[in-house]
């Protein structure tokens, strides 16, 4: 995280747009190296190693995004989304999914879901909805 | 005042879908009405009447997403239970953004549309009790002088008398007045009710 300015020349604006950050996380490493691809060239993209050590994460970015890449047909997302709006309110969380389960797309919007992304399908609709968060 | 009774309204241009569910509910003891169109709905709503909605997304002329969205600008509160014959993800999250109850889609079990009705039902109930708080609370609210307005503000900001008499360059025996006034406009039996009542508004 960017602790206080030394020099004391950054204004604070500065400082919170620096903090926009995106996190990527996936209970399938596949699909978060899918995600990954997708949004390079955005900067401030984090990728921890678990959903657990996310899931601390997203409780220290005050701005930006969560993305979770998975695969709702595996296991149902929802406790995981339920938990990551406890600990973050306001940060939008994106849901990517290669399912095309219109079922577990909503549950997933009901359990505080902001987006549920298709991928391949949507690369373009996924970096719209990042770049806007990242505002 | 007690709310009517909750009807469910179904609208969908399909008459056999219209008819069947309005069978089912019926069956299950849920009063229902049923709009072939989104005009002929709206021209008719009264968002008084407390119920739920069973959507089609597609519908010629005006789409039950684009219903949806007039709905919204109107204000209205009424839960939305979006039926789609061909539903996709993208489709169910812009319906799911704009506020919608549910999306679900054909062909579905009789009981999986009745246990979302239910639970829209008990929604739309939850809503109309919060918001007839708020209207009350508001009323209240309406009642009182601007001084006692500002005496309300820094009371429940947790201020002590004597501070609100500082911060308003008023004898303490004067803010002593103006918060009794307050409390009994408010009909507020505590300082921790009044709290409560200027968050339930704030909301």
């Amino acid at each position: 995280m960017v602790g206080p300015s030394q020099n004391g020349r950054d204004a604070p604006a500065d400082d919170a747009a620096r903090e926009r950050t995106i996190i990527v996380a996936g209970r399938s490493s596949l699909r978060t190296r899918e995600v990954l691809n997708a949004l390079a060239g955005f900067r401030n993209v984090i990728w921890p190693t678990s959903l657990e050590s996310t899931l601390a994460e997203t409780g220290a970015v005050t701005a930006g995004c969560l993305v979770i890449a998975d695969d709702l047909r595996e296991e149902p997302i929802d406790d995981l989304l339920v938990e990551a709006r406890e600990l973050q309110r306001n940060l939008p969380i994106f849901v990517i999914t290669d399912s095309d389960d219109v079922a577990e797309a909503v549950s997933a919007m009901r359990h505080g879901a902001t987006a549920v992304i298709e991928l391949p399908r949507s690369y373009s609709t996924l970096r719209d909805e990042v770049s806007r968060a990242m505002q | 005042m007690k709310d009517l009774p909750s009807t469910v309204f179904v609208v969908d241009d399909d008459d056999a879908v219209r008819n069947s569910l309005k069978l089912l509910l019926k069956s299950a003891g849920i009063a229902a009405e049923s709009a072939a169109s989104a005009q002929e709905f709206l021209s008719t709503y009264d968002s008084s009447q407390p119920g739920c909605l069973v959507l089609d997304v597609r519908m010629p002329g005006m789409s039950g997403l684009e219903m949806q969205h007039e709905l919204n600008v109107r204000g209205a509160i009424i839960p939305v239970i979006f039926i789609s014959g061909h539903g996709d993800i993208p489709m169910a999250v812009e319906a799911m953004q704009h506020g919608a109850f549910d999306f679900l889609q054909k062909p579905f079990r009789d009981q999986d549309l009745l246990d979302r009705v239910q639970r829209a039902l008990a929604r739309d109930a939850e809503n109309r009790t919060r918001l007839r708080l708020t209207d009350r609370i508001r009323e209240r609210l309406s009642t009182l002088s601007p001084r006692e307005r500002e005496v309300l503000q820094l009371v429940t900001q947790g201020k002590a008398n004597k501070m609100v008499a500082g911060d308003l360059g008023v004898s303490q025996r004067t803010v002593e007045i103006h918060r009794a006034h307050v409390m009994q406009k408010m009909e507020a039996g505590s300082l921790a009710e009044l709290v409560r009542m200027m968050m339930t508004v704030a909301q």
